[in-house]
């Protein structure tokens, strides 16, 4: 059956149809068709085609019986290490099916274990290294451990290009008889930021409204998706009205689901646009950044965050 | 209005507990133009030095000139603040009273205000009344010397109650017997603490429907709250919490909720440094299983938060329980369905839960669509809560 959900329905599933990393695709393609596979590393920004291309190796690999080869985990879903490697050792307590003597383990954004959880993985790597390969997905290869780096095949996924998404949207603007203006289409592309998996969302998400797709249709999806009352908690803290800031923080970050980080993201953008002096703009960056070490660190988001507007409360006053 | 203001004396016969000190302040205030200019009242705090020496005013139809810590910080103001009210006679009336509210909170005094204060004290022409905490440290000496002393005691606990029962009546409100006598006996002589939490405790529940248990763990909790907010950072607060029946997680979350009630601008910002301090402390207690870190910890939640006023405050403040848990709590009751679906959504596109929730805004309008509500099989509560959503 054929998916409704587009990045599913137009999920590349050959190597020849993936876009946009070139290299990686013939390099990998090379290792798959050799039918023994080191363990895979990928790395780089979302939406860059990690997931497609690992499903396009087991694909490739296995044929008809990929899904019975093929174990699939999140670590930023999983509670804890022991949870993951739970799962994968009752996966590869069974003999793999088919003529592949090995399984295949796709663990997303694998970066999002901890240095000590990651020991844990290479532990449990080496154990079922017989009976199965891994393909770990990552942002920043930085934030894997060296002997998991070392033990992988690594790949640097590019952000895709202009040309790229462009490509993309034409391709399912035909199949699905769409219109679309050029502007729309040059928003669709700011708004996905390089990601395909979002670029074709905001496609669907549109469509889904109207089969002509318009700059202002666009605007509109991309508006309600983004963290906007941000800028509400800051003119708040910059007023003086540090109790009503605060709560509107915390109701934004429970309605919307969105992290700490990504709410610091907003505020350091949304800086620049706050009526202060230069001087005062750069000394919020710098607290900004402080907030931001510390929650990767491991503090409290709110807390940090909280602190953080107290600061934007003395920025309106001049300090 | 704070019931501690509210209930101060205003007359000698309104003070209670506190006979033999009252009868030596009438004493030196007859004796004035004789004996010594100077007395001092000392005694911990919340046993009635401030109140004594405004009842003597009031009483002896004296005008009050205070001075407190903030108008002593250093000699030139003294200079400026204390002469000129020594030298020139009171327009309202006759008699003067100069009262200098905690000596020993006074810094400035290390700076040579000590002795600009022993030479105001030789020329002053209106008794001078000064409160203490502690006198006996040795650089006091020369003012003691200069001064008469009067020791307070702590309040004892069973006039403790009878006056907050009187508070009580007046205020025609019910407290449990038992809670009186506990927040008699945790005050520990502080009447001033006793009379706040009678307060706190009357105003949360007027109808005096009150658990024991859970009331003396607020009071507890309120009492480390008005000390750490209110009163000036001392080397005590260190410990404080540990007198607290409450981890210090819990703490911190109070902490937290009530700094905007007590602290602005300046103060604000000081305090929640001092709090995320203390956070980033406890995130390393977890991560590397340190416990001597909790020391750090428990130092800026208490002592550094304290310590981001510029002086201790006035005032009854009403504290309010953490709302943030209970707010995450109901947020997460609401989002289960959006939780749920998100779910079915990530099994099928191969990306995970959270990321499918950032997404949420975009991808609900995909899963609208009915074909793709078959295919997630989404049940009849999602598909509603889809439909409100819009």
């Amino acid at each position: 059956m054929i998916s409704t959900i587009w990045t599913e329905k137009y999920r590349p599933s050959k190597f020849i149809e993936v876009i946009g990393q070139d290299d990686i695709v013939k390099r990998v393609e090379s290792l798959t068709n050799s039918l023994n596979i080191p363990h895979l590393l990928f790395a780089g920004p979302a939406g860059t085609g990690k997931s497609t291309l690992a499903l396009v190796v087991v694909k490739e690999l296995f044929k008809d019986l990929w899904r019975e080869n093929y174990l699939e985990l999140n670590a930023s879903d999983e509670r804890g290490i022991n949870i993951v490697r739970e799962k994968v050792k009752n996966f590869a307590r069974t003999k793999s099916l088919g003529e592949v003597p090995f399984k295949v383990i796709f663990l997303d954004e694998a970066d999002a274990l901890t240095p000590e959880a990651q020991q844990a993985l290479r532990r449990t790597m080496e154990n079922y290294s017989n009976t199965c390969r891994f393909i770990l997905s990552c942002n920043y290869s930085s934030k894997i451990i060296d002997p998991i780096q070392s033990r992988c095949a690594l790949f640097r996924f590019k952000l895709l290009e202009k040309r790229h998404i462009e490509k993309v949207i034409k391709k399912i603007i035909e199949s699905e008889k769409l219109t679309i203006s050029p502007e729309a289409m040059e928003m669709i592309y700011e708004g996905s930021e390089g990601d395909c998996r979002r670029c074709i969302n905001l496609l669907q998400s549109t469509a889904s409204i109207s089969p002509s797709i318009g700059i202002e249709l666009v605007s509109t999806i991309i508006a309600s998706a983004k963290p906007k009352d941000i800028k509400i908690v800051l003119d708040y803290a910059i007023s003086g009205d540090f109790q009503k800031s605060r709560e509107k923080l915390l109701d934004v970050m429970l309605k919307e689901s969105i992290s700490g980080q990504d709410v610091i993201k907003a505020i350091q953008k949304e800086i620049w646009n706050l009526p202060v002096e230069p001087e005062i703009k750069v000394k919020l960056t710098e607290k900004t950044g402080e907030a931001e070490f510390r929650i990767v660190e491991g503090s409290d988001p709110f807390i940090q965050l909280q602190a953080l507007l107290a600061s934007f409360v003395m920025a309106g006053l001049g300090k | 209005m704070s019931w501690v203001e509210k209930y101060r004396p205003r007359k000698f016969v309104e003070i209670r507990g506190q006979n033999l000190a009252v009868e030596k302040v009438q004493n030196f205030i007859r004796n004035f133009k004789f004996g010594r200019k100077a007395i001092i009242l000392y005694g911990p705090p919340g046993t009635g030095k401030t109140t004594i020496a405004h009842v003597t005013a009031n009483e002896s139809g004296a005008e009050i000139f205070e001075l407190n810590a903030s108008d002593l910080r250093d000699a030139t103001k003294m200079q400026e603040v204390l002469r000129p009210a020594l030298e020139q006679k009171s327009l309202v009336s006759k008699w003067k009273i100069i009262l200098i509210d905690e000596v020993d909170g006074i810094s400035a005094l290390d700076r040579g205000g000590l002795s600009e204060l022993l030479y105001l004290i030789e020329k002053a022409q209106y008794p001078i009344i000064i409160t203490a905490n502690d006198i006996w440290d040795k650089k006091f000496s020369p003012l003691r010397s200069k001064s008469e002393l009067v020791q307070l005691k702590e309040i004892e606990y069973g006039m403790i109650k009878e006056i907050l029962i009187d508070i009580l009546r007046k205020e025609r409100k019910f407290v449990d017997i038992s809670i009186l006598t506990n927040i008699s006996l945790k005050a520990r002589g502080d009447i001033r603490a006793a009379i706040n939490d009678l307060q706190t405790i009357a105003y949360g529940d007027g109808k005096g429907e009150v658990q024991i248990e859970e009331r003396n763990k607020e009071v507890d909790i309120f009492h480390a709250l008005r000390s750490v907010f209110k009163e000036n950072p001392k080397n005590e607060m260190m410990t404080l919490f540990d007198s607290v029946n409450m981890s210090l997680d819990e703490i911190m979350l109070w902490i937290e909720e009530n700094i905007p009630a007590e602290y602005q601008k300046e103060e604000l910002m000081k305090a929640y440094d001092a709090l995320s301090r203390a956070d980033v402390f406890k995130g390393r207690i977890y991560k590397q299983q340190y416990w001597r870190f909790l020391i750090y910890q428990n130092i800026f939640l208490s002592y550094a938060v304290s310590a981001a006023k510029r002086e201790k405050k006035a005032g009854f403040t009403s504290y309010k329980k953490p709302t943030r848990i209970l707010k995450m709590w109901m947020n997460n009751q609401k989002n289960a369905m959006k939780k749920t679906i998100a779910q079915k959504y990530s099994n099928l596109t191969h990306i995970g839960e959270k990321r499918a929730m950032r997404d949420f805004p975009i991808i609900k309008n995909i899963i609208r669509n009915p074909d793709t509500i078959k295919e997630l099989r989404l049940n009849d509560e999602e598909v509603a809560y889809l439909e409100k959503e819009n």
